[in-house]
């Protein structure tokens, strides 16, 4: 599904990422972790297109980043960590906008934007003012916007960041019934129990460099179960040269 | 796709109470003000200048010049006690025998100005004095000639001074019309509202892309030009929505409170041009103020400071014709003076498209530069 080999993107004189490659499945969650300027947010803005790379080679579905953005962009969502839609318009207004912005139309529009309503759970303020919304109410809109499109591969920048533990939850098993619907993720998040709990992979990103991808059954198995994943992400960036 | 930018950006600017009062109440009160407030300055028959007279000679040459004074609507005779006049005239004793003396060694008449009293208004009264003065010296004249030549007393001297001379024809004007107060603060102050597009503009577009709205449309395959496009077009429509309910508010509202209606002059094509064109410009600006400034509060008072200083100079706050005429060529720097001209053209001098085309050249050319600057930060920024 994403095959990413020797990515490297500069800022002047700065790596940002280096020589990075992966792969990843459909069907398959992959939490990315790392400390804060790892590289995370550059290579999920990669991925969307919206960051250009210095080389390396991207294919998502089987067709290369550069040449078929569009389509890519198409089949793909972005749910960025804010709350990227317009404070000052209702649910319903926002999901019709980013529907319409879209070219979903029509009877494929009322679909999508039901089918969003009901994942999120969002049926009680369809004409409430995002504004008026509370902070995890807000998060489900931000996310029902990214599922607008039916996405195959969802990319979620810390969707649970500053949300209560109770509706941390809610958001976390609405992303987890997106694995059951075939959907491919790349989770970022601080939260390694989040990880754990609906990742089945992970990614560890230090210094621009990916010093560990690993099942999250075989890495837990590898530290013979006695470990947890916050343990081995303090190990593993703590030491210079670690890696799993 | 474009439906859904328009409408999206046409609610949110309506939901916004703070936009709405700045881009329609704030000019239209404007109007009705400047209006009212300058409504003397365009009447050719108000009273400039109060005077009295100190009448010391008490002679019928010296009662006959205040008589001739009484005709004129620009000067007004007050009685002292009244008020402080303007201008106050003392004829001395020995004034009508001084009329036709060759080589006196006072002057005629004495006169004591106020300090506030402009020299051009001085001016204005010494000529109508002057004439009234040769006017009675003509009359003694013909009284002193009379017996030598009688047809000359046959001459009824009244009639030079009755008799209109000429008439004032107001160019592009129609008949018997006037440049009133209205003709010149309905344009200014449309200019003037036109450019607060950048409140509604800038709020929205920065917490677009503070928010990472902008990111995520930009994600969804949305263009930097679809996404300019979806700003333009609306607060194209809205500004073309400023004018028209501010030429009403001229038409029909301004003479409700004893003021003279707007005549929007002949060209609608000119008219829609010059409107087109300067909403070009304030777009540009808003959106290039937008894309620079960090924080919604920076663009506004950024945007706010930026319109005061353009309206400034551009002869918005101070009509031009009131500047030294160093400062009416500055002025041209303002974009806002170049749209006050193309809408003075229209309103005032009765041009049509072919005479405002420079300026509307002028206005497309500086917003197109200033949306390519704007698209260019924009997409770098866009693309970390």
């Amino acid at each position: 599904m994403i095959t990413i080999n020797n990515l490297c993107k500069r800022y002047d004189q700065q790596l940002a990422l280096d020589d990075v490659s992966l792969t990843l499945s459909k069907g398959r969650i992959l939490g990315l972790l790392g400390p804060n300027g790892a590289g995370k947010t550059t290579l999920v803005s990669i991925l969307n297109g919206l960051t250009p790379y210095q080389s390396g080679t991207i294919s998502i579905f089987g067709l290369n980043l550069t040449d078929n953005l569009p389509e890519i962009r198409r089949r793909s969502s972005f749910i960025p960590q804010s709350f990227a839609f317009y404070e000052n318009l209702s649910v319903i207004e926002n999901l019709r906008f980013f529907a319409g912005i879209q070219n979903i139309k029509d009877k494929a529009a009322l679909n999508a934007i039901e089918r969003a309503i009901a994942i999120n759970r969002l049926e009680a303020m369809l004409d409430k003012r995002a504004h008026s919304l509370s902070g995890g109410q807000k998060q489900r809109l931000n996310i029902a916007i990214g599922l607008l499109n039916d996405p195959e591969i969802i990319y979620l920048d810390e969707p649970t960041a500053g949300i209560d533990p109770e509706l941390r939850n809610s958001i976390l098993q609405t992303i987890h019934s997106f694995k059951d619907a075939g959907k491919t993720i790349i989770y970022t998040s601080h939260y390694m129990q989040e990880i754990e709990q609906i990742c089945d992979e992970v990614a560890i990103i230090k210094q621009g460099r990916i010093i560990c991808h690993e099942t999250i059954a075989k890495l837990l198995t590898k530290e013979n179960g006695t470990s947890n994943l916050e343990t081995i992400f303090l190990q593993l960036t703590a030491s210079e040269d670690a890696s799993c | 796709m474009l439906k859904q930018m328009l409408q999206k950006e046409f609610i949110l600017v309506l939901r916004d109470k703070h936009s709405l009062a700045a881009l329609f109440i704030m000019p239209f009160i404007f109007i009705l003000i400047m209006s009212m407030a300058l409504k003397d300055t365009f009447n050719s028959e108000r009273a400039l200048l109060t005077y009295e007279i100190i009448d010391l000679d008490k002679t019928l040459e010296s009662k006959t010049l205040q008589d001739f004074m009484l005709t004129s609507s620009f000067l007004q005779r007050q009685d002292s006690t009244e008020s402080e006049t303007h201008l106050s005239i003392t004829i001395p004793v020995g004034f009508a025998d001084a009329l036709l003396e060759k080589e006196r060694q006072e002057p005629l008449l004495q006169l004591s100005a106020a300090p506030d009293v402009k020299q051009e208004m001085i001016l204005i009264f010494r000529a109508k004095l002057t004439a009234d003065i040769m006017r009675l010296r003509l009359m003694q004249i013909q009284e002193k000639i009379a017996p030598f030549l009688p047809d000359a007393s046959q001459l009824n001297l009244d009639t030079f001074h009755s008799e209109k001379l000429f008439d004032i024809d107001y160019r592009g004007m129609q008949e018997n019309e006037q440049p009133t107060s209205t003709q010149q603060s309905v344009p200014s102050w449309i200019v003037f509202g036109m450019f607060f597009v950048i409140i509604p503009m800038s709020t929205v577009f920065i917490n677009e892309r503070k928010q990472k709205t902008l990111m995520r449309m930009a994600s969804m395959n949305i263009s930097i030009p679809a996404l300019f496009a979806g700003k333009v077009i609306p607060y194209l429509l809205i500004n073309q929505l400023q004018v028209l309910l501010m030429i009403g508010a001229g038409i029909y509202i301004v003479p409700l409170l004893g003021g003279d209606a707007l005549t929007p002059g002949h060209s609608l094509a000119g008219l829609a041009l010059v409107s087109i064109s300067l909403s070009f410009a304030a777009i540009g600006t808003s959106v290039l103020i937008a894309t620079l400034a960090k924080t919604v509060e920076q663009a506004t008072t950024v945007g706010g400071l930026i319109n005061i200083l353009f309206g400034a100079i551009g002869g918005v706050m101070v009509p031009k014709f009131y500047m030294p005429e160093s400062m009416q060529q500055f002025a041209n720097i303002s974009p806002m003076s170049w749209g006050l001209e193309g809408f003075l053209d229209i309103f005032l001098r009765g041009h049509g498209v072919k005479e405002i085309l420079p300026e509307a050249m002028a206005l497309c050319g500086f917003g197109l530069c200033l949306l390519l600057l704007a698209a260019t930060i924009l997409s770098k920024r866009l693309r970390v």
